[in-house]
């Protein structure tokens, strides 16, 4: 997943890229709402964690910003000033969360996997296409009872192919979503990823979950079953 | 007001005796005259050693006319009645007449003396008189005269002066009086204006005031605005103070996540991090709410309560809350706009936290100008131990739900400013019902 971290703070900046990045992230940052909002309009993301109080344009302007522009992007919003005030006027401009500093990370990234899920459709933390299965929280699969081992990046491939269940995703997207900008990305890589997890989770090439279709994409053709939330 | 009619009562007594004392002189100088005219018809009595008055020469009638009210007497010096007039030697009044004492000759001695019940005059003149002999008797010449004319005329006088001054005063006091209600109407006015603002039903003096009135109210204006002024500063700047402080705490907070801490530090820190931020949040909120007077205009609590409400709906969306409102379209209340987001944010907030899938909102009318609004869940509750607890400072009862644990305390705080009551209860929905009572503006 790929993530866009707006925060001036240096230091917290620093604090939720890392944390973002052990979660296995790729993240873009800026420490101003101008580049911000650059960075929203320009580059692909799954969710934005932005800062209400930022130097050139503010947090609430970046988000009126990107909403008028039709994106519907995810957005967690931070905040030190806890007045229900702000938060009602960030939420009404188009933030989906809030999160009053200082806050626990545990919490930020729970958060910022509900909101990934919302986007998509799934209400759980477990992400179930029969017979697969994938708990977000855990980063555990299944097919049916059995666990699956994946490398973490066979885990992110196949998580942005599970949320994004029944949509065609280019590789360059796939790409996009799972390096940063720095690393030498091969599109090759792409399908020794795909290869591998359909062996993992289809050795006997009955199931059959990934479906590569030429010059455009993957697909993931199992059907997704939405479990009941649990209140 | 009083002074004057004192004034004027004081010159009306100083006016009555200053009319009396001339008229008992104008009464002895008629009797002198008299007298006087009396010596122009003495004579020699018919033996030469004595007078006697001839009445042939007495000229004023009332002397001659029985009970005439009006008696001349003429004595000796043994005070022996020597001649008398015809108005008294004709009825038995001169003889009862008290004689008059002794005076030195050549002094008139006027008084006023009761005499058959009634008020009198008289006037003693004492003279020297020769004899045949050319020796000097001395005499008394007694004039008596009924003062019941006088006391009528003076009664008639004291009537007229009294009543006229009382018709003055009463008059003088009911102009006077609507003149003062009339010039004092616009600093009434005032007073009800402050009143309004101390209950914060309005921001200034709105009303229009006469040229001597305006520069105090415009000068009052401009230190109310000036109060608000400094008391959204101060806000400001607790808010900024909050910022800059919540920020290193934020920091503080991340550092948690290092893995080379020991489990036993990362405790602590966060911890002490979580008290460090209580403590902040809830004493900067305490601070803004004692500064100052705040004045509020009448907002619509429904914007509020609507506006919030779809917040958390998108916050809690995957619980899939049932919301439900049977407000009307406004309820006008007087509370700062920041206060009421704070107010209905925090509770509202935490029905839909601690709710399994409903939260409902109602009100009744209990009074004229008084509702009470009812915030309901269908969680699991709390009893009054508990809800106590929360309810003061910092004390977070359910660790495992997100919060800053203060919510409630920093609502309890600021309904206390307003005078709002809040109580909680069981809700029929089977959690906690927050009810709050609230004066309302009628629109």
């Amino acid at each position: 997943m790929r993530a866009i971290v707006i925060e001036d703070d240096l230091t917290i900046q620093q604090q939720v890229v890392s944390r973002l990045k052990k979660a296995g992230f790729v993240v873009d940052c800026a420490d101003n709402g101008r580049e911000g909002l650059y960075l929203l309009q320009e580059y692909p993301c799954d969710v934005a964690i932005i800062d209400l109080g930022l130097p050139v344009m503010s947090g609430l302007e970046v988000i009126n910003a990107i909403r008028k522009e039709g994106k519907n992007t995810p957005i967690l919003i931070l905040t030190a000033r806890g007045r229900w005030q702000d938060k009602v006027e960030a939420l009404d401009a188009g933030a989906d969360d809030y999160l009053v500093k200082p806050f626990h990370h545990e919490e930020m990234m729970a958060r910022i996997r509900v909101l990934i899920r919302r986007a998509s459709g799934w209400s759980d933390s477990r992400i179930i296409c029969a017979p697969l299965s994938l708990d977000t929280t855990t980063q555990r699969t299944f097919v049916d009872d059995r666990e699956i081992d994946l490398t973490a990046y066979e885990y992110k491939v196949l998580e942005y192919l599970m949320v994004h269940a029944g949509e065609v995703i280019s590789k360059t997207v796939l790409t996009e979503h799972l390096y940063d900008d720095e690393a030498d990305n091969d599109s090759n890589v792409i399908e020794v990823f795909i290869r591998r997890l359909r062996q993992k989770l289809d050795p006997n090439e009955d199931l059959k979950p990934i479906e590569t279709l030429r010059g455009r994409g993957y697909r993931l053709t199992l059907t997704r079953v939405e479990q009941a939330s649990v209140k | 007001m009083i002074v004057l009619v004192i004034f004027m009562i004081l010159m009306a007594i100083a006016l009555e005796k200053a009319v009396v004392k001339r008229a008992l002189q104008a009464e002895e100088d008629k009797l002198q005259v008299m007298i006087y005219s009396l010596l122009a018809a003495v004579d020699k009595s018919p033996d030469g050693l004595s007078v006697t008055v001839s009445n042939e020469r007495v000229f004023e009638s009332r002397l001659m006319t029985r009970d005439s009210g009006l008696y001349a007497i003429l004595y000796d010096e043994h005070h022996q009645q020597i001649w008398g007039s015809r108005s008294s030697s004709e009825s038995a009044v001169w003889k009862a007449l008290p004689k008059a004492k002794n005076i030195d000759v050549g002094d008139w001695q006027f008084s006023t003396q009761p005499f058959n019940n009634k008020h009198h005059f008289r006037l003693v003149f004492a003279i020297l008189w020769p004899d045949t002999n050319d020796q000097l008797n001395r005499y008394n010449v007694v004039i008596w005269q009924d003062a019941g004319g006088y006391l009528r005329q003076l009664d008639h006088f004291r009537q007229t002066l009294w009543g006229w001054l009382s018709i003055t005063i009463v008059l003088l006091l009911s102009v006077m009086y609507l003149v003062m209600v009339w010039s004092l109407r616009p600093l009434k006015k005032v007073g009800l204006e402050i009143k309004a603002i101390e209950d914060r039903k309005q921001t200034g003096f709105e009303q229009n005031y006469p040229t001597e009135i305006t520069p105090l109210t415009d000068n009052l204006n401009i230190l109310l605005s000036r109060e608000q002024y400094q008391h959204q500063r101060y806000r400001d700047a607790m808010d900024d103070l909050a910022h800059s402080l919540k920020t290193p705490l934020a920091v503080l907070n991340g550092l948690t996540d290092n893995d080379s801490l020991g489990r036993a530090e990362l405790v602590t820190m966060r911890e002490q991090t979580a008290r460090m931020n209580q403590i902040v949040s809830y004493q900067l909120q305490r601070v803004a709410n004692v500064v100052g007077v705040k004045i509020n205009k009448p907002i619509n609590l429904i914007t509020f309560i609507d506006k919030i409400s779809a917040a958390l709906e998108k916050v809690y969306k995957e619980k899939g809350v049932e919301f439900k409102s049977t407000l009307p379209g406004s309820i006008l209340i007087r509370m700062d706009e920041s206060d009421c987001y704070e107010v209905m944010g925090n509770l509202l907030d935490n029905a839909f936290k601690y709710c399994q899938d409903k939260v409902h909102i109602n009100y009744i009318d209990t009074d004229d100008d008084e509702i009470e609004l009812n915030i309901e869940d269908n969680g699991s509750g709390l009893d009054s131990l508990a809800i106590d607890r929360i309810l003061n400072r910092g004390t977070r009862l359910d660790e495992t739900n997100e919060g800053q644990g203060i919510g409630l305390a920093v609502v309890a705080g600021l309904v206390k400013s307003y005078n709002i009551n809040l109580r909680f209860e069981p809700s029929v929905l089977g959690g906690l019902k927050a009810v709050l009572a609230l004066q309302v503006v009628s629109s």
